[in-house]
């Protein structure tokens, strides 16, 4: 009984890094651009995609698909942030609305056209179960456990010891006052913004080879289970963003064994709409944004 | 006065396109002496490549027919029409058909939905429709002794399927305690519904019941409960795209190998197999009909189909060709191209298929075995066609 509720939880912890790694990137975007990304999950469909591409098409090693996912990711990021997000920056909230949404259906449907809309078979990764303390899990998930405490943590120093995390703190919380002080808004909005996408695609590589399947209309559900993760941890702040990815992955865990697994995706909107009434801010206050 | 005029015009000139339309087509039944059989079939949209097996199955099936001198003499002639896959368009191709084609039989369609709206169509007409691949129970629970007397199908249902699965999974393996792990639509949902009305049959029992949305990539937490829940099999009828996921996380969760997958879902093909070769060994699936199936009817079929038209024939080519066979051998035992007469023979008939007899029960609904398939050192092993009685809500 003890040792179910223990494997669980370790189930969660695994599914929430994989939500931790995609929600810090939309959440840091929303922080810098004041704008929900709707294309979030269409950057993880696009690692996805590269590292398909590099293993199926060029017979590359996983090593090497990881890095072409990201790096191909963060390529189409930087032509979209120049074209589309950069421009939103001080823009009507509705202007970043349908501009994402735009750019979702675009990215989506060029995959669909270049690629087709059967779904892929991923063959890369490390899928050789291992047992640690009593429990057996994919290499491949203790992988994405690791690279999502590094991400964390790089994150943390970056934001608070380098300069273009200052500035990305620093656009977050007054936009006017950064621009009389000479940052160039646009600059870190931009940067925040690729920096945001190449991690959906990093999180959208690394889980892969446990989801298997590839396809263009991946990244739907990827956006829209961020979604309640970003608000519950307080809009732009990173280290809410990590505690609510671990809740919500833990809960539907939970709520999958006990409860039934049709009943796993009502938990992240079920437990949004408390934390609205109770905490409208989210779990952890914004004044702690970053 | 114009207008009163043209409006006359208009009257009388509808009036004798009518009246023409009514005799070419008297005309066209009483002289033309050929076998007129509608194709109801999606030949565009999303199922296109359902129609167009479907229409070759029909096709070469006719064409076999004809060579051999026809039926009592007549000529059949396949007529196809497009339901694009949606019940609106299916309805209207096969008003087409029966109004101005004026075919006595027709055939279709591929998807459930889309038969089930053209049963009343065909019922009003007096048309017989014989269903060849649908396979949602409704279609024949309302027909024969059920209703629509004009439907028949030659093809087995969800809840065949179901049935068989489950009574091979209980007689040759032994099983008595299942865990479900379904896809969640009317397709997923339903044949757990027909699994648990047939479970006191085979005195078994379904310990956990869960049902995954399409796009699920996390099932750990559900196959570490059906680990620990003691069961001996995990039925799951979904789609192909979710075995691979389901398979690679059995080996995590370590019961590959040890709880076999039964029921439907693509367990066979080999990109599943290759995805997880472990997890799926000891898989049990029904169909309908496989390229691969042994009889040496089936066998050559499947040679001739490739060399009439250059590709392995699917499911969907088989039972249309087998099914356009099937209704000539009615009208040869009728004796006669009359409707109720063609009727009356088929529900008597005895028909030797590919895959064993067909012979219609009072529902019109075939007693057609299914081919039972078993994943064994990574290949699918045919084990045999079984049938299996169904029983119909008193």
């Amino acid at each position: 009984m003890l040792y179910t509720v223990i494997e669980q939880v370790v189930n969660g912890i695994v599914s929430g890094s994989v939500y931790a790694i995609v929600a810090v990137g939309m959440t840091m975007i929303f922080g810098v651009l004041r704008a929900i990304n709707f294309a979030h999950g269409e950057y993880y469909m696009l690692g996805t995609f590269g590292a398909w591409f590099a293993i199926d098409y060029f017979d590359l090693p996983y090593p090497v698909a990881i890095v072409i996912g990201v790096v191909a990711t963060a390529l189409i990021a930087v032509v979209v942030g120049n074209f589309v997000m950069q421009r939103i920056v001080g823009a009507p909230a509705e202007a970043g609305v349908l501009a994402t949404l735009g750019v979702a259906l675009i990215l989506q449907n060029t995959v669909i056209l270049v690629f087709g809309g059967s779904y892929k078979f991923f063959s890369g990764g490390y899928i050789e179960p291992v047992t640690l303390f009593g429990f057996t899990l994919a290499e491949q998930r203790i992988l994405i456990i690791i690279v999502g405490l590094i991400v964390f943590v790089g994150l943390e120093l970056m934001v608070t010891y380098s300069r273009i995390g200052k500035a990305m703190r620093a656009v977050s919380q007054n936009i006017e006052c950064c621009a009389v002080v000479g940052i160039d808004v646009r600059h870190i909005a931009l940067w925040t913004f690729i920096l945001g996408a190449g991690l959906a695609g990093l999180s959208g590589v690394l889980t892969a080879p446990v989801n298997v399947s590839v396809y263009g209309g991946m990244g739907e559900l990827i956006t829209f289970k961020t979604l309640p993760i970003i608000i519950m941890g307080g809009l732009g702040n990173v280290r809410g963003t990590f505690v609510a990815a671990m809740i919500l992955g833990i809960a539907e865990s939970l709520v999958a064994t006990y409860v039934g697994l049709q009943f796993r995706d009502t938990v992240g909107f079920a437990t949004l709409m408390l934390v609205l009434m109770w905490r409208p801010h989210g779990l952890f206050s914004a004044q702690a944004r970053f | 006065m114009t207008i009163e005029l043209s409006r006359r015009g208009f009257c009388i000139g509808t009036a004798l396109i009518g009246l023409q339309t009514i005799s070419s087509g008297a005309f066209a039944r009483s002289e033309d002496g050929t076998v007129k059989l509608g194709l109801v079939a999606p030949m565009s949209g999303p199922n296109a490549r359902y129609g167009a097996f479907s229409l070759r199955g029909a096709e070469m099936a006719a064409k076999e027919i004809n060579t051999a001198g026809g039926v009592g003499g007549r000529k059949i002639s396949v007529m196809p029409a497009d339901s694009q896959g949606t019940p609106v368009e299916g309805v209207s191709a096969t008003r087409r058909l029966i109004d101005q084609s004026q075919v006595d039989y027709i055939i279709g369609d591929v998807s459930s939905s889309v038969t089930l709206a053209m049963q009343p169509v065909a019922e009003d007409a007096g048309v017989l429709l014989l269903n060849a691949a649908s396979s949602n129970p409704m279609i024949t629970y309302k027909a024969g002794v059920g209703g629509f007397k004009w439907t028949y199908r030659n093809y087995p249902t969800d809840e065949n399927r179901a049935l068989i699965v489950l009574q091979y999974a209980a007689e040759k393996k032994g099983f008595t305690k299942y865990a479900v792990l379904s896809v969640d639509t009317d397709y997923g949902r339903a044949a757990i519904e027909f699994t648990k009305k047939y479970l006191p049959r085979f005195k078994s029992q379904i310990l956990t019941e869960d049902y995954y949305k399409e796009g699920e990539v996390d099932f750990r937490s559900v196959l570490s409960k059906i680990r620990d829940s003691g069961a001996q099999a995990i039925i799951m009828y979904g789609n192909a795209d979710s075995t691979p996921i389901v398979g690679r996380q059995m080996i995590e969760v370590g019961i590959a190998g040890k709880i076999p997958l039964i029921g439907n879902a693509e367990f066979n093909t080999a990109s599943s197999i290759k995805a997880a070769p472990k997890a799926l060994e000891g898989a049990i699936e029904a169909a309908a009909w496989l390229p691969a199936y042994d009889s040496p009817k089936s066998k050559a079929f499947v040679e001739k189909f490739i060399a009439e038209y250059g590709e392995a024939p699917n499911n969907h080519a088989y039972v249309h060709w087998e099914t356009v066979h099937l209704l000539a051998k009615a009208i040869e035992q009728a004796q006669s191209i009359d409707r109720e007469k063609v009727r009356a023979a088929l529900s008597a008939i005895h028909y030797e298929s590919a895959v064993g007899e067909v012979t219609f029960d009072d529902h019109n609904q075939a007693r057609l075995p299914m081919i039972l398939l078993e994943i064994e050192h990574g290949k699918p092993a045919i084990k045999g066609a079984y049938s299996a009685e169904i029983d119909y809500p008193k």
